[in-house]
């Protein structure tokens, strides 16, 4: 056997698993998908077809059109938050906490959280935002109110709030990485340089975790936007999200046309925030060149 | 070489794990004598099915659905993990004609048969109707159990009690009410609307189109949308809500049980009624053990423990005769079977897809 067809063959023998995998579990579904938004329906049945139909009524029926803008919107706030959350906290683990032992400790306790069930954690915002919850019978005991507060709970505050708990995480992991890696050396530049605190973040620190943030913006974006447990157990009348709504083609109206048409949509929504973000880190990258 | 031999052997070894994982999975699903129950919560309770499993050998294990169009959803799939369902039977003929359910004979249910309720026993949806009709001595369903789609309060949040379902659009109850994720608050406020006669299971384009304007008018009065009944306790004990429909005699048992002071009543627009009854699912491996089932749901010995313990009345009015107390019996109201004026037993709609759509666009509004 000569050195290059041997290579093939071991290349070939680690790869097959895998390439097998991808194309029977992502790929093949993905190509179902795509066909099965073509065909019509005629309930209980779906018929073999190739139609638009199914994408004209999304455009044309505006609920669809309101609960996508409504998931975007969610998770837009969903990644605002979280990141406003996030990157205090890292930039406090990473420059402010000198033993990296408690450093170490600090990051697990942040991510420790994913290794609990979604539902768990969930329910444990119910708990806290309840109108017999923990926060107002809080709120009740210092006297701030008398009544309970119901705007806590079932409602797309409850969700935004559950979500950036949920998805904080995400956010964290790519920021620390991207703090973690400046070099020192150009912050003390800077200093010797007469450049002051707030000027050194904003002009060295930040421009240098832009493609952290990106794509802890990106994950918890896409994480929300796709999110349908947290509008089911905290959300209220005005909460339903797109999953929520292909849930509910598949699961309910016995739909697949019309749900694999939605997951389509929501498919290439996806993949255009990766490629937006993706593009945003390159001009980033050539600012800073 | 070596290399070569290495990289083989971990790529082999990757994959027989995953084909070992797969064939696990499969040998538990194949097992024998297992039943899969896509039901209700609360139809086939240990305290109603221990007897059986103990007598058969037959293992029972349940999933629940919150709502009868989940029954043609989850079977449409094509999957046989179900081996029997228990929807209203509004929905058998759909599963009959979708050609996912089996005929069941009629002579492996010995004499209990005939001491169900006549209007039960003879409803097409049982016997079959013109176009999927099952073969000479056998039926669709075996009918289990029946109620209504009663309203419910708490009594200690109202003054006068309420005998309609206009709360819903009171802004004093502004979120505290809560109704059923179902195609069927479409029918409640067709009633509401147009009257108690009008026939909701075939509303044409422009009643849907009011229907769902005057639920969406409903919304702000709502908590939430309540998708099983565990989840409408839940929102009861907590406080979070006043008012909402139920199935009747169910969560309010469960909640006065909790010391939660909720009252079930019928509005002035007069409430559904669903007949449950349960369906053999095509294909099944365990076709022994499903119609052992079918035959012991009828027995008074099920129709029994069901009602006292459960609180569905029982599709064998007879067998119940012996093991209710008098205020129970009359508090199930087995003796007026279609209490029956009052109750808009559900059919199957005319345009099922355009109800469900009509519905998914409460949801999604504004």
């Amino acid at each position: 056997m000569s050195q290059s067809r041997r290579r093939l063959f071991g290349f070939a023998a680690l790869f097959a698993g895998p390439a097998v995998w991808w194309g029977t579990v992502l790929l093949a579904p993905y190509a179902i998908m795509f066909m099965i938004s073509f065909y019509s329906k005629q309930f209980p049945f779906m018929i073999p077809d190739f139609q638009f139909g199914n994408y004209i009524h999304l455009v044309s029926d505006p609920q669809y059109y309101l609960v996508l803008s409504r998931s975007l919107k969610i998770a837009f706030f969903v990644s605002v938050v979280a990141f406003f959350l996030s990157y205090p906290l890292t930039y406090f683990m990473v420059f402010k906490v000198k033993s990296p032992r408690v450093r170490l400790l600090l990051y697990v306790a942040t991510i420790i959280p994913l290794w609990v069930s979604y539902l768990l954690r969930a329910y444990t915002w119910k708990t806290i935002l309840g109108t017999e919850g923990i926060l107002n019978s809080f709120l009740i005991w210092i006297g701030i109110v008398d009544e309970p507060i119901q705007l806590f709970l079932y409602n797309q505050f409850a969700m935004v709030i559950t979500m950036a708990y949920i998805f904080t995480p995400f956010m964290v992991m790519p920021i620390y990485a991207a703090l973690e890696k400046i070099p020192r050396s150009l912050l003390e530049a800077s200093k010797d340089l007469g450049i002051g605190k707030f000027g050194t973040f904003f002009r060295i620190t930040l421009p240098l975790t832009i493609p952290g943030i990106l794509a802890g913006f990106t994950f918890t974006f896409c994480l929300a936007a796709g999110d349908f447990i947290s509008p089911q157990l905290v959300g209220g009348p005005y909460s339903n999200m797109i999953a929520n709504v292909v849930a509910t083609q598949y699961g309910i109206a016995n739909d697949w046309p019309m749900g694999s048409a939605l997951s389509m949509v929501m498919l290439f929504i996806v993949l255009g925030i990766i490629t937006l973000s993706d593009k945003f880190e390159r001009i980033g990258r050539l600012n800073l060149g | 070489m070596k290399r070569l031999v290495k990289t083989v052997a971990v790529s082999a070894a990757l994959l027989a794990g995953v084909a070992l994982a797969g064939s696990a999975v499969s040998i538990s699903n194949a097992e024998a004598g297992e039943l899969n129950l896509l039901t209700w919560e609360g139809y086939s309770e240990p305290i109603i099915t221990q007897k059986f499993q103990d007598e058969t050998g037959c293992k029972i294990s349940l999933t629940y659905v919150g709502s009868n169009d989940e029954f043609p959803a989850k079977l449409a799939g094509g999957s046989s993990i179900y081996d029997m369902v228990s929807p209203s039977i509004d929905t058998t003929g759909i599963l009959a004609k979708m050609g996912v359910i089996e005929p069941i004979p009629i002579d492996i249910l010995g004499d209990n048969w005939l001491d169900i309720y006549e209007d039960f026993r003879t409803h097409p949806s049982i016997t079959g109707d013109e176009g999927w009709m099952p073969p000479e001595g056998y039926l669709w369903a075996v009918p289990y159990a029946w109620g209504s789609i009663n309203w419910m309060y708490r009594a200690d949040k109202f003054d006068t009690p309420p005998d309609s379902i206009d709360l819903l659009w009171n802004p004093e109850y502004a979120g505290k009410l809560s109704l059923w994720d179902d195609k069927t608050n479409i029918y409640a406020v067709a009633r509401y609307l147009y009257g108690t006669d009008i026939n909701v299971y075939d509303l044409n384009d422009e009643q849907l189109a009011e229907v769902r304007d005057k639920l969406i008018e409903a919304k702000p009065q709502l908590r939430k949308y309540w998708a099983t009944a565990g989840e409408l306790i839940d929102l009861y004990a907590k406080g979070e809500v006043w008012f909402s429909n139920s199935w009747g005699g169910y969560q309010s048992a469960i909640l006065q049980e909790q010391g939660i002071p909720v009252v079930e009543f019928m509005p002035k627009e007069k409430a559904d009624g669903w007949q449950d009854a349960w369906q053999i699912v095509k294909g099944t491996e365990n076709m022994d053990c499903a119609l052992k089932y079918a035959a012991y749901s009828i027995s008074p010995y099920a129709q029994c423990q069901m009602a006292i313990n459960v609180g569905w009345s029982a599709a064998n009015a007879e067998a119940v005769k012996e093991c209710l107390s008098k205020e129970q019996f009359d508090a199930l109201h087995q003796g007026d079977f279609i209490y029956l004026d009052n109750l808009d037993f559900w059919q199957e709609p005319v345009r099922v897809d355009k109800m469900i759509q009509t519905w998914n666009a409460v949801k999604a509004a504004q």
